[in-house]
Parts: structure tokens; C-alpha cells; sequence
């Protein structure tokens, strides 16, 4: 037997004193409570008989004092902390690697996966040897270490209960380097994997050579899933918004399933849907009407198979808010332009003459029509029709007659939309020079007709040609230009996204003013997150909305949505025959629980045991 | 007495708050006592009470055989002229029978809490509205080594309130010594009679003296003895040093359940000594139980006893 606590030598110090003083307060006499009888005489009788037992009177208050030093003896013994022999070795040095996936929210194992692998996890940590130390890791996208590497059981089980099953997959690669890298140095490493198997095993881990065991959970695999919801707004129609929405059965047989859509915390749609065993079914909603901001779809299995994980049937949309743009117009007349500005409701649409400019007030566009003049501070974006030669920010190049688009970006947002680019036929115009850092939008055979950039902080579009020189402004892809170059500058629509997925980097547009926001979480979390260069930065690990908040004086709120959409994750079936490395991985085995191994817990109940003896006896007369 | 005992005396309980202890209830229950001696004694309730004493009286006996020196008046010729043999015709002689309430007012009669005192108290008003009613000569006396308290003798139903009174004024004080006190008993009370003594019987000299010197001094003793029975089975655990509450005698103990047991039975025994004693003397016994309702125990008396004839 080993002390790991005090020395023998203290401890029968302490003993000795605390002895000493039991057995002094047991020689000193009682003091007795006086209590009158009405006639001495008998009891005098009665005493007389009792006489003869004195010895085994003595005898027992004697039994009594020995009873207090074995009690003592056990409590002084337990300060030692007393190891038997071997136990205080060289110990093991594990990692938890507890998986927070989102298939571990699967309803399956009650209450849920994750549960049951803090069950499993705790089994494992009361097994753990008196030598022994261990880490709790939350293995998701990223792994996050959930207390520090030590043999405290009450602090590792506190590590437990703080592992939290996110809406993202986990990175199983990731984890087993933080995991190597964590035990690096130390004696007798160990990774324990506690999951339900459904992770992407990586073609080379990085496990430094340390031994990685298992624990499965799980044991359902009915899971329905929304695997794709996006939203947007119609270009030319904003009220209006187009919703697709992808529901998969990952199931081997088929399911109904009741498909709602809700906007703005509204039911606008209920479908019911058959869907074959692993199918993908796309649904489209051309025309949602009744939702302004928030999408929200939701699935329920409708037949008889449950659907076990409740994480994937939830998806989030959030439509761009509808700001009115201030678009100027610098024009001697353009009936063309103005037709094509009357189609957008949220434009306040000032025109002025080119004499005139620039007029008072702030604009986020100014629509430069066969002018270019020097461009004001308060002028936004600028978008040049037939620029003249001096003035603009693209200088002509050489005229052009009857000429075309014969190249374009088609996925540039100011083309995106505009179909039949290439049959628009231009009388005259001029090729343009476009410089370092601009985009070449459009190009006729003969040079760039059509380029975007920036000069001096404002973005610009120049078209090398008056539309009215041509049939451009008789097609439909004429609006559709005009009005996307001004939602390219006014709202940056391309970059707008319905909503970001979990488990990745977000960046989030906000202001280059600002060097942090707060960020308001699906679940109430309020965290601050730096902005650098124009964008927030935020590793989204939870579905839902969001909301990005800044700024007391001039106040900035962005809100957008996060998805799982993570189709690996939705397949829930448990995979016991994980491998690493082309090696099966062995199932982790808990040690016998640590109250075997620790002898202070059982000195403990030894002296709680010989205190209830001494107090049933004395109580009862036996030792008194 | 040291600084220490000034202490333990402080532990015995106080005494209940004083209370009227012959209230009208009480008085009730006590005409209704008289009422039902009444027809427990049927066909012998007149005035008077008949002595021992075979004599002069008008109403007939007994007859005894004709020895010489007889009236020769007193010969019932008629059995001579049946059965020619001679007999002498005895009367009962009528006297007032005196009757002594000897009531124990030493400390162990008022511990722990009085009970046994008010019910000696209960007892002796009972048995003297009794005997009053009957229109003998009562005399009430409370014992303790401080004095003989001695309510002067009375007669007649009226009187009962004077021996509310007296009972009232007692006390519980002092030690017991029934021997002595009942010696003085006798030498201030030359009319012999009937004397019930009412006491717990906790004599350290023995309560065997009191008794004969009733006896010796040819009075007829009938002794009403008030049992406790927490005496028996008191309240005690544990280590203790426990003290005669009239002596102060000092015994250290460690109360326990054998020892509570055999306490038990030497209380027994003491009381089975004392009924023993006077069957032996041929002396009236009655144990009282102070839980005992007192209406129970004296008709109890009068139907077992005798003493009240």
C-alpha cells in the first residue's frame, strides 16, 4: 500500500494528538445530570443488584473508547490517501473525442445520441485509474476542447455535460490532430471516440501513432430531411419571391411527408408529399406571396416511420430587406431610361439636366446619360450611357459601327438576367479602354462595350453606346440591364445570399467603419464578432436566424439565415465498422470503477459505518 | 448543603400553578358519593353507627351462654322454655365512632407533580363528606416530620367546608416519618377509632412503625396507599445522579432499560411488601392509583372495605 495524501509519519502524528484527547475526554469522569427521585431506597436496592455487572459496565465504556479510535483510525488513514500497490503507476492519458454532429440530436437513443454518449462517456471516466487523466473534446466542424487534461472526475464530468450537439457535421481529421497534438509529449496515449460512426473518415489521419478506440451509439436510421431551401426576390418584381425547396428520404423505404412553408411566422403553404426510398425531391414555389423577410420551411413524417432527427427539418430563408434606392438621372431626355426605371416601385428616381448638375442631395446611383461630369461626392454609383470622351472613367477608344455583343460575363450581375444579349444590333458607338482592376462585361469583336470598375470610391458601368443607336432598348433585356446594374450597386444582389450554412466560415457584410458587431444567435447567445474589411467573420455552428448589430449613432442590423443542408449528416443509420486508416477501430473498454482502486472511499464508509455502530449502541445502552 | 445541591434542588419541578381542588364539580360528585354509600349500605343508614361493644342497646345482637355473675335480667327465658338451656341476650351498644383522616404531606407526596397529594386530598374530602353525612366525629391531621397539621373534630354535613379548608392549606414539606408523627398522633388523641392513613408509604425508617403504633394504641388502622406509577417507570435515560427528593440521598446510575426494568419491580415488591404487612396485621389495604378517577376508588372502598360499617 502506497499514501498518496500525508506521510505515515504525519499520519500517526495526527492520530496520536487526536487520540490522545478521545481517550483523555474518556477517562475524565461525566458530569452528570441531577435528577430527583421520590424515594431513594429502592433505587439504592436496585443499584445493589447492578453491582455485580460493574466489571462488564467498565468493560463496555472501554469497547466504546476502542470503537472511537477504530473510527479515528479509519478517518486519519483516509487523510493518507492510501493506494494499493502498483496503482499509482504511470497512467493513461485519453482523449474524449465526443461527437456534436448534428446526427448525434437523433431521437433514437433516449433522450438523445449525445446523451447517450455522455452516458457512455462518464461510464468510461469512473473507470478511469487513479493515475489516469483524460480531456473532454466537443468534436465538430472545429474541435473544441471542453476542460483541460486532468484526473479530477468531477471536473471531467462537469466537461461532459458542457459537450453541446451543434447543426453542423464534424471533422473527424481535424479532431484526431488536435487530439495527436494534445497528447504529444505524453506517456500512454489514448483517443476515445464516442460517436455514432456517421463521419467522413479521412484518407490520412493524423493520429501520431496513438491507439484509437470506440464507442458507438445509435441505432435508428428513419431520418427525413430539407437538404435545400433557397429564396429570392424577382428581380423586377421584388414583392414577389421564388422559393426551392429540396426534401429527401434518405430512408430504403418510401415516406409521406407533410411539407410546410411559413413567412413571417405564418403558414402561407402545407404539402404533402411521396417520396420513394433514398429520393431527392426538388420543389419549386414560383410566386410566395405573404412573406416580406423570414422563410421558413418545416417537414413532419406523415406515415408511419418516424423521423428520429429533428435537426435537419428545419430550414431558414431571410429575404433581403427592401431598401428604396435613390437613383439620379443625368439626362437631356431619355424616354427609353425612364420606361425602364417606372418598372422598379423602389426607386425615387430624380432626373436632372446635364446643365444642373449636380443637384443637392445624396443618391446611391447616378445614371450619367451621353454626359460625364465631374462626378460629386454624393453621386454613389455611377453608371455611364455612351460616355463622351473627356470625363468619364473609361476612356473611347475608336468608333464603331454596327456592331454587337459578341462576348459577355453572363454571370456578371449586371448581365445575369438580360437573355438575348447577343442579338442586340448597335448602329454606332465606341470601344472602350478599360483599365487595370475593371471588368470587361461586354465585348463586341471589335473591343469592350460594355465595363465595370471603380474610380476614386465610386463603382461604375460604362456602355459603350446610346442605346437609343440601337435595338437594345426595344428588348426586354434592356430593363432588365438597367435595373440590375442598379441593384448591383445599390444592394449588391449577387452577393446576397438567403442563407449561409452551418459548419463553415461566414463573412457577412457590415460596414468598414466599424471593427466589431454583436451577433444575436438563433438560441439567444449575444457575441461580439471582429469585421474586418467591409465583413464579420463567424464560424456558424447552430440553424436558424441571426442578427448583426452595430453602432449607437448611426445604427447597423443585418439579419440572415443558416441551414445544415448537410446531406451526410441527415444519414443517421450508425456505422459500427469505422476504420482509420484501413484499420478497423477497436470498442473503448471502461476500467473497473475507481472506488476499488481509491481506499479512502472505502475508509470513509468504514468510519461512516463504525459512527452508526457506536451511535445504535450507545443509544441502545450497550456501550454505556 | 454545597453550591452544587442548590442547583439539583432547582431541578425538582415546581409545583402546578395553585388551583381550587374542591370546586362545585367537585362537590358534586361528593353528594352523589353520599347518595350512592347509601344504597350500598341499605337497611343500615340511620345516624348512628354500632360499636363492638355487646350491651345496653335496644336492638338485639347475638346470644351468648349464661355464666355466673350475669344479669339474670338479660336471660332470654323463652329459648329456656324451647331448648332449656340458658342464654343471655346481647344488644349493640350505639356510640359515635370517631374517624381520623391521616393525611401524608411529606415531599415525595408532591413529587413530581402534586398528583399524589391532590389525590389524597380528593380522597380524604370524599371519605369525610362520607362519615359527616353519617354524623360521625371526623378529625382530619396532615402528617410531615415539620408537624402534625390537625383540623379540630367535627360533626354533621355542614362542617365539610371547614375540611375544604383545611385540605386547601396543605402542603407538601418536609420528610416522612409516619412513626413519629403518628406517636403524637395517638398521645393527642385518647378517643380510639377508626384511622385511615393516606400516604405513599416512602418511610426511609419503614413504614411498618406508623402502622403498629396505630395498631399498639388499639386504633383501627386502614391505610389507603397512593401508588404512582411513573414511580415505576420514570422518564430517564442515560448517565445520571439521582437524589431522594426528601433526604437528598445522592446515587450516580445509568439508566437503562434493564435497570428501568428492575426498578420496576422493586417498586412492585415494595408495594406487594406493604399489602403483605397489613394482611399479616390483619389491616385494611387499598392501593390507590393517582390516574385513578376518585370517585371509583372510594366507592371502590366502600364496597371492599368494611371499615365503613
Amino acid at each position: 500500500m502506497t499514501l498518496s495524501g500525508l506521510s505515515w509519519s504525519a499520519l500517526f502524528g495526527v492520530f496520536g494528538a487526536v487520540a490522545a484527547a478521545t481517550a483523555l475526554l474518556y477517562v475524565l469522569k461525566l458530569r452528570r445530570r441531577a435528577v430527583p427521585v421520590p424515594f431513594a431506597p429502592i433505587w439504592k436496592n436496585v443499584l445493589r443488584a447492578r453491582e455485580s455487572s460493574r466489571f462488564w459496565s467498565q468493560l463496555k465504556r472501554w469497547l466504546s473508547l476502542l470503537l472511537q479510535l477504530l473510527l479515528l483510525s479509519a478517518l486519519v488513514l483516509s487523510l493518507g490517501d492510501p493506494r494499493l500497490g502498483g496503482a499509482l503507476g504511470e497512467g493513461k492519458n485519453i482523449v474524449l473525442l465526443m461527437d456534436a454532429s448534428a446526427s448525434m440530436k437523433a431521437t433514437d437513443e433516449k433522450p438523445n445520441r449525445l446523451g447517450r454518449a455522455r452516458e457512455e462517456a462518464r461510464r468510461l471516466v469512473r473507470g478511469l485509474g487513479p493515475s489516469d487523466r483524460a480531456v473532454v473534446v466537443q468534436m465538430g466542424m472545429l474541435p473544441t476542447a471542453r476542460g483541460t487534461l486532468t484526473g479530477e472526475q468531477s471536473e471531467l464530468l462537469a466537461s461532459i455535460d458542457k459537450v453541446r450537439a451543434r447543426d453542423t457535421g464534424a471533422d473527424l481529421g481535424r479532431a484526431l490532430r488536435f487530439a495527436s497534438d494534445s497528447l504529444h509529449g505524453l506517456s500512454r496515449g489514448q483517443i476515445v471516440l464516442l460517436t455514432d460512426g456517421a463521419l467522413k473518415v479521412p484518407e490520412r489521419p493524423e493520429t501520431d501513432g496513438l491507439s484509437v478506440s470506440q464507442v458507438i451509439v445509435g441505432k435508428g436510421k428513419d431520418n427525413l430531411s430539407i437538404t435545400q431551401f433557397s429564396a429570392r426576390r424577382y428581380p423586377l418584381d421584388k414583392s414577389r419571391v421564388e422559393v426551392m425547396i429540396e426534401v429527401t428520404n434518405t430512408n430504403d423505404h418510401p415516406a409521406d411527408i407533410e411539407l410546410s412553408l411559413l413567412g413571417d411566422g405564418t403558414l402561407i403553404d402545407v404539402t404533402r408529399l411521396h417520396l420513394g426510398p433514398e429520393e431527392r425531391l426538388p420543389r419549386f414555389y414560383p410566386d410566395v406571396a405573404g412573406a416580406s423577410r423570414r422563410l421558413e420551411a418545416r417537414i413532419a413524417s406523415s406515415g408511419d416511420r418516424p423521423d428520429q432527427l429533428p435537426a435537419d427539418d428545419r430550414a431558414y430563408a431571410l429575404m433581403p430587406e427592401r431598401r428604396r434606392a435613390r437613383v439620379l438621372v443625368v439626362t437631356p431626355g431619355n424616354t427609353y431610361l425612364e420606361a425602364a426605371l417606372l418598372l422598379d416601385e423602389y426607386l425615387d428616381v430624380s432626373t436632372v439636366a446635364p446643365k444642373k448638375y449636380p443637384p443637392a442631395g445624396a443618391f446611391d446611383v447616378t445614371i450619367f446619360d451621353g454626359v460625364a461630369p465631374v462626378v460629386h461626392e454624393k453621386a454613389g454609383a455611377c453608371l455611364y450611357l455612351n460616355p463622351p470622351a473627356e470625363g468619364a472613367p473609361v476612356k473611347r477608344k475608336r468608333r464603331l459601327s454596327l456592331f454587337g455583343f459578341d462576348t459577355w460575363e453572363r454571370r456578371h450581375p449586371v448581365v445575369r438576367f438580360a437573355t438575348a444579349l447577343g442579338d442586340v444590333q448597335v448602329a454606332e458607338g465606341y470601344s472602350l479602354v478599360p483599365e487595370k482592376g475593371d471588368t470587361v462585361v461586354g465585348a463586341s469583336a471589335q473591343g469592350p462595350i460594355l465595363v465595370a470598375g471603380k474610380r476614386q470610391g465610386h463603382r461604375f458601368v460604362a456602355l459603350g453606346f446610346d442605346p437609343r443607336q440601337s435595338d437594345f432598348v426595344l428588348r426586354p433585356a434592356w430593363p432588365l440591364f438597367v435595373l440590375s446594374t442598379i441593384d448591383f450597386f445599390a444592394e449588391e444582389e449577387a452577393g446576397y445570399v438567403s442563407s449561409y450554412r452551418t459548419g463553415e466560415s461566414w463573412r457577412i457584410p457590415a460596414p468598414d467603419s466599424l471593427e466589431s458587431a454583436e451577433l444575436l444567435t438563433p438560441s439567444g447567445q449575444r457575441l461580439t464578432v471582429p469585421i474586418q474589411g467591409g465583413r464579420a467573420a463567424y464560424f456558424g455552428e447552430e440553424a436558424g436566424f441571426y442578427r448583426l448589430s452595430a453602432g449607437a449613432v448611426e445604427p447597423f442590423v443585418e439579419e440572415f439565415a443558416a441551414n445544415l443542408s448537410d446531406l451526410e449528416e441527415s444519414r443517421i443509420a450508425p456505422q459500427p465498422d469505422l476504420t482509420i486508416a484501413g484499420k478497423p477501430v477497436p470498442e473503448a473498454r471502461a476500467g473497473a470503477p475507481e472506488i476499488r482502486k481509491k481506499l479512502w472511499i472505502v475508509l470513509l464508509m468504514a468510519a461512516v459505518a463504525l459512527s452508526v455502530v457506536e451511535w445504535l449502541t450507545f443509544h441502545r445502552r450497550i456501550t454505556v | 448543603m454545597g453550591v452544587l445541591d442548590l442547583f439539583r434542588r432547582s431541578s425538582i419541578p415546581a409545583p402546578p400553578p395553585a388551583r381550587r381542588l374542591f370546586d362545585e364539580e367537585f362537590q358534586q360528585k361528593l353528594e352523589m358519593l353520599a347518595l350512592v354509600s347509601r344504597r350500598v349500605f341499605a337497611g343500615r343508614l340511620r345516624a348512628e353507627r354500632r360499636s363492638k361493644k355487646k350491651g345496653s342497646g335496644v336492638e338485639f345482637a347475638d346470644h351468648r351462654d349464661y355464666v355466673p355473675g350475669d344479669d339474670i335480667r338479660s336471660v332470654d327465658w323463652n329459648v329456656y322454655q324451647r331448648f332449656q338451656r340458658l342464654l343471655v341476650r346481647l344488644y349493640e351498644e350505639e356510640e359515635d365512632l370517631s374517624i381520623y383522616l391521616l393525611v401524608d404531606a411529606s415531599l415525595s407526596m408532591g413529587f413530581p407533580d402534586q398528583e399524589k397529594l391532590d389525590q389524597a386530598r380528593r380522597l380524604c374530602a370524599a371519605l369525610a363528606y362520607v362519615s359527616l353525612s353519617n354524623l360521625d366525629r371526623v378529625t382530619v391531621l396532615s402528617l410531615s416530620d415539620e408537624g402534625l397539621l390537625r383540623m379540630p373534630t367535627t360533626r354533621g354535613k355542614g362542617r365539610i367546608f371547614k375540611v375544604f379548608e383545611f385540605l386547601e392549606s396543605v402542603t407538601a414539606s418536609g420528610r416522612t416519618d409516619l412513626g413519629e408523627a403518628l406517636k403524637s398522633f395517638v398521645a393527642q388523641h385518647k378517643r380510639r377509632g377508626l384511622a385511615i392513613l393516606i400516604s405513599d408509604l416512602y418511610d426511609p425508617k419503614g413504614f411498618e412503625a406508623g402502622i403498629n403504633v396505630l395498631r399498639f394504641n388499639r386504633f383501627e388502622p386502614c391505610i389507603l396507599h397512593i401508588v404512582d406509577r411513573r414511580d415505576a417507570r420514570p422518564e430517564l435515560r442515560g448517565d445520571l445522579l439521582v437524589y431522594d427528593c426528601e433526604t437528598g440521598e445522592e446515587r450516580e446510575v445509568t439508566v437503562d432499560e434493564g435497570l428501568l426494568r428492575r426498578l420496576e419491580q422493586a417498586v412492585t415488591h415494595y408495594r406487594q411488601a406493604a399489602e403483605r404487612f397489613c394482611t399479616s396485621k390483619q389491616v385494611p389495604y387499598f392501593a390507590v392509583d393517582v390516574q385513578a378517577p376518585f370517585q371509583e376508588v372510594v366507592l371502590d372502598l366502600f364496597r371492599r372495605g368494611g371499615f365503613l360499617r
